[in-house]
């Protein structure tokens, strides 16, 4: 079963997901962190196959997180789940390397599905989310690779 | 306790849900996405507490918890926000609302407001008071930037400000204070370059600006 590691610095957002991700057989939720900092530690503890990432959180963001997870544990897959949409903060996020980018506002069977398609080495996007940037910035990152 | 839990999103009705439940004898009874249908669904369950966010499509928290109040004043409301103002505050007890946390507090906050709102007593999200200290401290900084100081002016300097801005002369000054002429006129130049101005009438503008003597 997939082990799952939630950060966000809102514990009723962590105890959600905590909650949704329990009532299916499908996910083991490993761990949970509330800031960015936690968060690398954490991954490398627990190598968990998937990670959940809040962005905005005090004193190291997601995104910056997320770069310092990808240098130890680049298997582990990164799904931002943000309250942000902003064209910027898609950009920075797929030039980063997340595997997936949700939004707050999505639906519960959107978490579901961002869990899946990222499970199964996809690149996920919330509906909300213009499908041609995420493009653009994906290739913008395979461009810097050596 | 009958609870309403309203949020538009499912991952926090999600938590809540779960957190209030995990009470004894507290039950969520109905669950809204919107402010519209939190309205309905209070009048048709007649909760005895309602947990709401502010943010919402169609209906915002505030309009529906006034609504709901009106309507249900047995009814008690707790709401839950994201950011944090000074106005929202007003709007919020304004609204009817005894409780007042913010989505970063903890889940024991939640909890304990929940059951002092129940008791008929109040709870406001103890980032509250941090953040008006916080807001306070920013617009004090503000008028001070906004101030041509030059240098902190002393304790002296200040009672001398407000013997000129009165329209005193450097003589009596000297008289009132007990110092000598030349004295008085050494701290009338300091404060003059400290505050960086170059007459009494910016003086007496810098004196009732601060509150040292009445307009």
């Amino acid at each position: 079963m997939p082990s799952i590691l939630i950060v966000d610095d809102h514990a009723f957002i962590r105890r959600g997901i905590r909650s949704i991700l329990q009532d299916s057989p499908d996910w083991n939720v490993s761990g949970e962190a509330e800031n960015g900092r936690d968060a690398v530690r954490l991954a490398k503890e627990l190598k968990p196959d998937v990670i959940l990432m809040d962005v905005s959180m005090p004193g190291m963001t997601g995104l910056e997180a997320t770069r310092l997870i990808r240098q130890n544990n680049p298997k582990a897959k990164v799904v931002l789940l943000t309250l942000h949409d902003s064209r910027e903060l898609v950009r920075s996020a797929f030039q980063v390397g997340v595997n997936g980018y949700l939004l707050k506002t999505d639906a519960e069977r959107e978490l579901m599905r961002a869990l899946a398609v990222v499970a199964e080495e996809g690149t996920y996007a919330s509906p909300k989310i213009d499908a041609e940037l995420v493009k653009k910035a994906m290739a913008e990152r395979g461009e810097r690779l050596p | 306790m009958k609870i309403l839990v309203a949020d538009d999103h499912d991952i926090v009705r999600r938590g809540l849900k779960q957190l209030l439940t995990a009470q004894p004898g507290w039950t969520v009874v109905a669950e809204a996405k919107n402010g519209r249908d939190a309205v309905a669904l209070a009048e048709e369950h007649k909760p005895d507490m309602v947990v709401m966010d502010i943010s919402m499509p169609e209906l915002n928290g505030l309009e529906a918890a006034r609504q709901i109040h009106k309507q249900l004043p047995k009814t008690q409301l707790v709401i839950l926000t994201l950011h944090f103002s000074d106005q929202l505050v007003h709007d919020i007890v304004e609204a009817g609302a005894r409780g007042y946390i913010m989505k970063s507090d903890a889940d024991r906050d939640l909890v304990t407001a929940v059951e002092a709102v129940s008791r008929g007593r109040s709870f406001f999200t103890p980032g509250a008071t941090e953040m008006v200290l916080t807001e306070f401290r920013k617009r004090e900084d503000l008028s001070e930037a906004a101030r041509p100081f030059r240098g902190r002016l002393t304790a002296r300097e200040r009672e001398i400000v407000q013997l000129l801005a009165e329209g005193k002369s450097s003589k009596e000054v000297a008289v009132g204070l007990g110092i000598s002429v030349k004295t008085a006129e050494t701290h009338r130049a300091n404060i003059m370059r400290k505050l960086g101005i170059h007459s009494v009438s910016e003086l007496v503008r810098y004196a009732v600006k601060n509150q040292i003597i009445e307009a």
